[in-house]
């Protein structure tokens, strides 16, 4: 799928948008096998374009992912370790107030602690 | 195998491509009322459940592929899986790996896990819907069959409801 800049594109609950060419939008909610598919096909597309612009490090900003389920989670496995073998930094936007951004992005970081970096941000408009 | 709770909302899951999504809605109105916290770990239990009953239980011929049920009895949510598994093998693994789950380091457990699958993109199923429930969700997880049916429950705190 190849995903135009400013765009923003919902498959099912899942929305995407390349914001600006070195960072990925992701929002809503990714529990249905069709977007899973979807997904997993938009992160090879990334990861193909990326490498070929020889950017140094790409941001995935999750803030607005409220839900994933697990495949999307082994999908996040495989884009790191691509990145890690392809030699760029993947830089992960995540929100304090989401339990499976604050725990599972730094077991994800543990994997890969020289590609993957943690930016936590509340989110604009979040309750403190 | 334990009764269901009085107070237990109960969703028939059947086979088709939006099961998982209606039970994320199933899983959000069960437990409106409940804090942010909560609402996020029964929904991950619910739906982690749920995929793997669709992917695993009994046979895909039949219309459902089990059942979920939510409850919340004072400062506890519980959520309870029950599905036709094909053999008692089947049910033995599930129980090996709750058993595993609750006598580990959760926190370990999941990024050993990852990390395999890091190791090896190729692995076929990533495994990782009852380790979630654990770790992220905060679930104790127990499980009991009586053939044909396994039955999974999770439970956990629920404080401010």
């Amino acid at each position: 799928m190849a995903i135009k800049l400013g765009e923003k594109v919902a498959v099912e609950t899942l929305t995407f948008e390349l914001s600006t060419p070195t960072e990925l939008r992701l929002g809503g909610t990714l529990s249905t096998p069709t977007a899973q598919t979807e997904f997993r096909r938009l992160l090879q597309d990334l990861h193909a374009q990326i490498v070929a612009a020889r950017t140094a490090t790409f941001a995935v900003n999750v803030q607005d992912l409220s839900f994933v389920n697990s495949s999307a989670i082994r999908t996040f496995v495989d884009w790191i370790s691509r990145a890690a073998h392809a030699g760029y930094t993947l830089a992960f936007k995540t929100s304090p107030s989401v339990t499976w951004h604050r725990l599972s992005f730094s077991v994800l970081k543990s994997l890969a602690p020289a590609t993957v970096e943690i930016v936590e941000t509340a989110r604009e408009g979040a309750s403190p | 195998m334990s009764a269901a709770p009085q107070a237990e909302r109960t969703l028939n899951l059947s086979r088709h491509e939006a099961a998982v999504e209606d039970a994320r809605r199933f899983a959000e109105g069960a437990v409106s009322y409940c804090t942010p916290e909560c609402r996020e770990a029964v929904t991950l239990a619910v739906c982690e459940l749920g995929e793997n009953l669709i992917k695993y239980s009994g046979s895909a011929d039949e219309l459902n592929a089990g059942t979920i049920g939510v409850s919340v009895e004072g400062d506890r949510v519980r959520v309870r899986a029950v599905n036709r598994v094909h053999s008692a093998e089947d049910a033995e693994a599930v129980t090996e790996i709750v058993n595993k789950i609750t006598a580990s380091d959760i926190r370990e457990l999941y990024r050993a896990r990852l990390q395999e699958l890091f190791a090896n993109p190729s692995l076929p199923r990533a495994q990782l819907g009852l380790l979630r429930m654990a770790f992220e969700g905060g679930f104790r997880l127990s499980c009991s069959f009586e053939a044909p049916q396994l039955q999974i429950i999770a439970e956990r705190a629920c404080t401010g409801a």
